[in-house]
């Protein structure tokens, strides 16, 4: 069989599975908690696996790899970042208390958590538009990098590329709401472990082992292993923090925890996503030994690509394709959905005060996620050239926005609706502020983002009025 | 220099990565123990 062949093979008995998992799941629909939650019943694997899935997305794993490449092998730490703080950590920390929450506050959107927690309506609207727009830039990236992904391994021409992954996308999740997200989720989890565990295992052959890919590194210059190295301090430290610190605000990424069965999932999802997410540090490990193997390339970004096609066969590449198409779509669907309820449940039915039927809601649902789908995918045929500083720029306006009123909602009694409103307007103000000044001193606008909001929501807060006690006791479980 | 010429610095990375895993380990076997679901 032909090299293409044998992707397009691979590829095709790949899609037919999302799509019939996207069919399964709307035969399992009933109402819009199932739309959105897959009506709380999930269990841990599915749960911590599509975790995973939803966060590392084709971006990671090129750009990943692009680090690795550029910077060495420091970039392991990047990956040690993502697996304690973007993984165990946010497990640990907010799981069991955005499961119990949410659930006593009957909210199943971020937005909805932030304007129930803190009485504060004015929050759930601003929350939403600013989550529907960032993510949609973000969808966007997702996209390019997919259709980058097919073109450089299949020679399939990037507009193709991209409209075939996004209308496949696009098809289950309207279909099968979050259970199809879930669950092809957790099968794309597979797909990509197993993808990213056969170009380690190959590539550490071609190099000659762990020892010689580190003398060599050594050999071309000590700042390709040593930490920090290439990165400098400020460098790996504050691009850690966005890409692990950063998932804490990351609606796509929290809502998991709004949908598991009950609190004891978290007890065999917490490790079932650690040692998932540890897989985290592959693609900045294949990156630098790339470095070692092809130490001529022009864009680091193809830094993966080129590796693949030079230490996989056909059948390995198809594979490891098959692993980044998995990576992009699972990450691309969870956005899908939660943009889509952002806008039918915040904007359209509370803040607009629609009055709509249950029924109703699933078809604007499924109509709402076509259609930021099909936006997405208009841009992404002809992207604008910053679309990778616009990643990062989502992540920041979205984390500076819900990070810290979510995790105070969570743990802080104190915290008032004022203090809540300010964090969110002020946190996303100033990383936007930053960026669009130029990010001084090489720091992204994520820092001063997350710590302008995490001072206006703290001193704020102490100067207003606390919520009523009943209300407290009520969220807290205290009654 | 550490293990597989990895300087100590970046070799603890993965001391890291692996000391994650056994918390969260860890964590679940001891962590569920007192805690009931309310």
């Amino acid at each position: 069989m032909s090299e293409i062949g044998i992707y397009i093979l691979v590829l095709a008995l790949y899609t037919l599975l999302l799509v019939g998992i996207g069919v399964i799941a709307s035969k399992r629909m009933k109402n819009s908690e199932d739309f959105y939650l897959g009506g709380r019943s999930v269990g841990p694997w599915v749960t911590s696996l599509s975790f995973v899935a939803a966060y590392f997305s084709s971006v990671v794993i090129i750009g990943g790899g692009g680090f690795g490449y550029r910077f060495g092998m420091s970039s392991i730490w990047v990956g040690a970042a993502n697996v304690l703080i973007g993984v165990a950590l946010a497990w640990m920390v907010l799981g069991r208390r955005i499961r119990l929450f949410t659930a006593r506050l009957g909210t199943m959107t971020v937005p909805g958590f932030l304007a129930e927690r803190f009485k504060a309506k004015e929050a759930r609207v601003f929350a939403a538009l600013v989550i529907s727009l960032f993510l949609i830039i973000y969808n966007v990236s997702i996209l390019k990098g997919m259709g980058h992904a097919f073109e450089g391994l299949m020679g399939i021409p990037y507009i193709w590329a991209v409209l075939l992954s996004g209308a496949i996308i696009i098809l289950y999740v309207s279909l099968g709401g979050y259970l199809a997200v879930v669950w092809t989720g957790f099968f794309q989890a597979w797909v990509m472990g197993f993808g990213l565990i056969l170009l380690t295992f190959a590539s550490l052959k071609a190099v000659g082992g762990l020892t010689a890919a580190n003398a060599a590194l050594q050999a071309m210059s000590p700042g390709l292993v040593n930490t920090p190295g290439e990165w400098g301090w400020a460098g790996l430290i504050s691009y850690s923090m966005i890409v692990s610190f950063g998932v804490w605000g990351m609606p796509q990424l929290t809502v998991r925890f709004y949908s598991i069965k009950s609190v004891s999932v978290l007890r065999v999802g917490t490790v079932v996503a650690t040692i998932g997410g540890s897989m985290a540090v592959l693609p900045y490990l294949n990156g630098a030994i790339a470095r070692v193997l092809h130490p001529e390339l022009a864009n680091a970004d193809l830094a993966i690509p080129t590796l693949t096609k030079a230490v996989l066969s056909p059948w390995g590449g198809a594979i490891f394709l098959a692993g980044v198409i998995a990576a992009g779509m699972s990450t691309f669907a969870s956005v899908l959905i939660i943009t889509s309820g952002a806008v039918v449940r915040d904007v359209v039915q509370k803040g607009l005060g629609r009055q709509l039927e249950e029924h109703q809601v699933v078809r604007y649902s499924r109509l709402v996620s076509t259609l930021v789908g099909i936006v997405s995918l208009a841009i992404a045929l002809r992207p604008p050239a910053l679309v990778l500083v616009l990643t990062a720029f989502s992540w920041a306006a979205i984390s500076s926005t819900c990070l810290w009123p979510m995790l105070f909602g969570l743990y802080w009694k104190r915290a008032t609706r004022w203090g809540v409103l300010s964090s969110m307007g002020l946190g996303l103000a100033s990383a936007l502020i930053w960026i669009g000044i130029g990010s001084p001193y090489g720091l992204h606008g994520f820092i001063p983002g997350i710590l302008i909001s995490l001072l206006a929501l703290v001193l704020v807060s102490l100067f207003t009025k606390r919520l009523p006690d009943d209300h407290l006791a009520r969220v807290f479980g205290e009654q | 220099m550490g293990p597989f010429q990895t300087p100590w610095l970046t070799f603890f990375a993965w001391v890291v990565i692996a000391g994650t895993i056994l918390m969260a380990i860890a964590w679940s076997i001891l962590g569920f123990r007192k805690r009931e679901d309310r």
